[in-house]
């Protein structure tokens, strides 16, 4: 009888203007940008973390077959693991935000911080009864110019997620907009600076689609596919040979209320995306309300 | 086949013949209590209309209070699309008027009329429901208005109290939710007493001093629910109707779907209280209502109770009950997922109903139920024309409390010892609208 217990009431109103206000902004400004770059291989729900209740979740990430030069001011991403702590923290039934701490290690380099986003999100609520899951996922942050680029980026993602039975989809409509990106070197031809700006590290809004489809033989575990992908800058797309094309193979566990695990492998099909990344996910749940379960004032 | 198929092609077969020889009685006499099923949009607050099914066009139907051992007609009509069925909870009636359909009580075609004939008894707060199945349409059984208080007046009662109030709980407008695991579960857009929400009733209006007797009612489908009234303790005396060895007063109280209780207010704090779930999100749903002293005004105040840990052992005996069963009957509950996107199945050791084994019972034998909770949801588990004693729980043993639903929480053992004492079919399931549907039911049978 555990139940989800949506709050209802006089918050419905303003709740469908912020919510619409927010999609509306996000469609007269996408964003692009490689949506999900090496650091959170996630593809994520259109539901919101419970009020009261916060996530901590490790992403473990080892690129086994990457980058093996230094391009531009990046590192290689061989052998590079990344450790991202992210938190998500949830404010009512619609919203939470989320926080995330991106470090990487190599031989050599030892841990390095790499940078940290903030990550809102709004949701429609289950009492709208729409037939389908939709979010709002608003991140900015920055990121150190050795391991990423852009450095500064504001990322919108449409989320929209449905279950049937046993299968489950959800879509990513990641868009970035480059807000900071390392200028081109100083001796590149004009030439070269568009090739710079347009395939490396392009000044506007880039697109990266995201989405996943799982099976879920048992209520403990499912299995799937998530596919990530980043496409360039809206409107002038790179060339197939350096967009970035990503499969994972994953597996979900459910092993108990309080954890969630994802792993995977990721095969990447293009020359501009890494050929293989293993991933984990580990995920830890704290409900900050200290109600006992069950209790009078417990929801669980 | 599920639930609503079982019962729509038995109900076919079963409710021409049945109407038919009962029929020509109707017209001889008139019913004590008529009760009309019709849709009803019921204006919940101002604006908030829910579409539903209810009986005399009100949310809860009418009281009926009845001397216990009366003889009562009661005329039931179905104005609605489906066939219905009235069950009288709690109550020690024939297996042909408890108003199970699988017990072998007449499903009530629609247009039709059915007279249910009955003595009421055991004394106590009883209640009525429809017991149809809703299966994937969460707008159908349990999920409506169709309940009502049943009170059977005991010859003896008497009636140390001021003012008498019957309230009733209920959810509306379900749909499928997320639960805490990876099933799913009915969640709800509404939630009331009475059938109003919070603001949005009269107000319970007392006196300073007074004794305020309280009949609750948890009716909804799947939820429980706990209520506090703000500032006050309550008395609980008895559970299920049925008075429990050791009243206590408590600061908020737990009930789990059909579940009752009686509890005695002394209204010793004046002002404007708020009577309310004890979780701010149901208060928010509409779960409360106002209750206000002579020549108090002001805003209604909430008061956070203590948090509280709901156990029965405290309005029961602490030592086992003496005597042992003449048979033990394990029953163990177990879930199978059928995705994120479905209502799991229910089973009772391995089966789901209607193939479930059916368990035959001896007149005058003493029966223990051991029921294993081997899933991750607490079950309200009712017995139905038969009151059973809580003899065990999560290995901790008691007695004296006598009831006719029990909330088995997850993954713990409880037990329950009854007598075989009222030959006929006798329905055992979880309350929980949606799993009864799907699968946890199970019948027994007197030999």
């Amino acid at each position: 009888m555990k139940k989800e217990l949506p709050i209802t009431g006089a918050t419905d109103v303003s709740l469908r203007v912020l919510f619409f206000s927010l999609m509306g902004f996000a469609l007269m400004y996408p964003a692009s940008a490689r949506a999900q770059d090496n650091y959170e291989i996630q593809v994520y729900p259109s539901e919101t973390m419970a009020p009261k209740t916060l996530l901590v979740e490790l992403h473990s990430n080892f690129t086994v077959e990457g980058s093996t030069t230094t391009q531009y001011s990046m590192l290689p991403t061989q052998d590079q693991e990344h450790e991202t702590i992210e938190l998500t923290e949830g404010i009512n039934d619609w919203s939470e935000v989320g926080f995330y701490i991106f470090t990487a290690e190599k031989n050599g380099n030892g841990l390095q911080w790499v940078g940290d986003h903030i990550r809102p999100r709004v949701r429609v609520p289950p009492r709208w009864h729409w037939p389908v899951g939709v979010s709002l996922s608003s991140e900015f942050g920055y990121a150190r110019a050795a391991y990423s680029n852009p450095t500064w980026s504001w990322q919108i993602m449409p989320i929209v997620d449905q279950t049937i039975g046993r299968w489950y989809w959800s879509v990513n409509t990641t868009m970035v907009w480059n807000v900071h990106v390392v200028p081109a070197p100083v001796d590149s031809t004009p030439q070269q600076k568009q090739t710079y700006y347009r395939d490396v590290a392009p000044r506007g809004v880039t697109f990266g689609p995201a989405s996943t489809v799982t099976y879920a033989p048992s209520k403990y575990y499912n299995i799937g596919v998530e596919y990530y992908s980043y496409y360039g800058q809206l409107g002038n797309f790179v060339s197939l040979h350096n967009q970035q094309q990503q499969v994972f193979p994953v597996v979900n566990l459910f092993v108990s209320p309080k954890w969630e695990i994802n792993v995977g492998a990721g095969w990447g099909a293009t020359a501009g995306t890494d050929h293989l990344i293993v991933k984990c996910i580990i995920g830890r749940y704290f409900d900050w309300s200290h109600h006992r379960t069950g209790s009078s004032d417990s929801v669980q | 086949m599920n639930r609503r198929t079982f019962i729509a092609q038995a109900g076919a077969a079963l409710t021409g013949a049945t109407l038919a020889s009962v029929a020509p009685a109707w017209a001889q006499t008139a019913p004590d209590v008529k009760l009309e099923i019709a849709p009803l949009d019921l204006e919940i607050a101002p604006g908030k209309v829910v579409h539903t099914v209810a009986y005399n066009g009100r949310v809860p139907g009418p009281l009926i209070r009845w001397p216990e051992g009366k003889p009562i007609a009661v005329d039931v009509v179905n104005r609605t699309a489906i066939a219905e069925i009235v069950h009288w909870h709690g109550l020690w009636i024939p297996s042909t008027m408890d108003g199970s359909m699988e017990e072998g009580g007449s499903m009530i075609a629609p247009g039709a009329q059915f007279r249910y004939l009955f003595t009421p008894r055991p004394a106590g707060f009883r209640w009525y429901h429809t017991h149809a199945s809703a299966g994937h349409d969460l707008k159908r059984a349990t999920y409506t208005g169709q309940f009502g208080c049943f009170y059977i007046e005991s010859r003896d009662d008497a009636g140390a109290y001021d003012q008498e109030i019957f309230l009733t709980l209920h959810d509306w407008n379900a749909y499928m939710g997320s639960s805490g695991d990876s099933s799913m579960e009915a969640a709800y857009d509404y939630a009331t007493i009475d059938g109003r929400m919070l603001g949005f009733a009269d107000p319970l209006r007392v006196r300073e001093g007074q004794r305020v007797l309280l009949h609750l009612l948890n009716a909804s489908a799947s939820l429980v629910h706990w209520l506090a009234l703000s500032g006050h303790e309550l008395t609980v005396f008895a559970m299920d109707g049925n008075p429990v060895p050791k009243p206590a007063s408590m600061h908020a109280i737990r009930l789990g779907p059909a579940e009752r209780i009686d509890a005695i207010v002394t209204m010793n704090q004046p002002g404007v209280w708020i009577l309310g779930e004890t979780r701010q999100q149901l208060r928010k749903m509409g779960m409360g209502m106002v209750v206000e002293y002579a020549n108090q005004q002001g805003k209604p105040k909430w008061v956070e109770p203590p948090e509280t840990l709901w156990d029965y052992r405290p309005f029961a005996m602490a030592e086992a009950v003496s005597g042992k069963p003449d048979e033990i009957i394990p029953l163990r509950f177990e879930s199978k997922f059928h995705g994120q996107g479905s209502f799991d199945s229910w089973t009772i050791n391995g089966k789901s109903y209607p193939h479930t084994d059916t368990i035959v019972l001896r007149e005058g034998k003493r029966y223990r139920l051991r029921m294993i909770n081997r899933s991750t949801d607490d079950h309200p588990l009712h017995l139905h024309r038969h009151t059973f004693e809580v003899t065990n729980l999560a290995g901790m043993p008691l007695s004296g409390l006598n009831k006719d639903v029990v909330v088995v929480p997850a993954n713990t053992t409880t037990e329950v010892d009854f007598t075989a004492n009222n030959p006929g079919a006798t329905l055992f399931h979880c309350h929980n609208q949606t799993h009864m549907d799907f699968g946890f039911m199970t019948l027994f049978r007197y030999a």
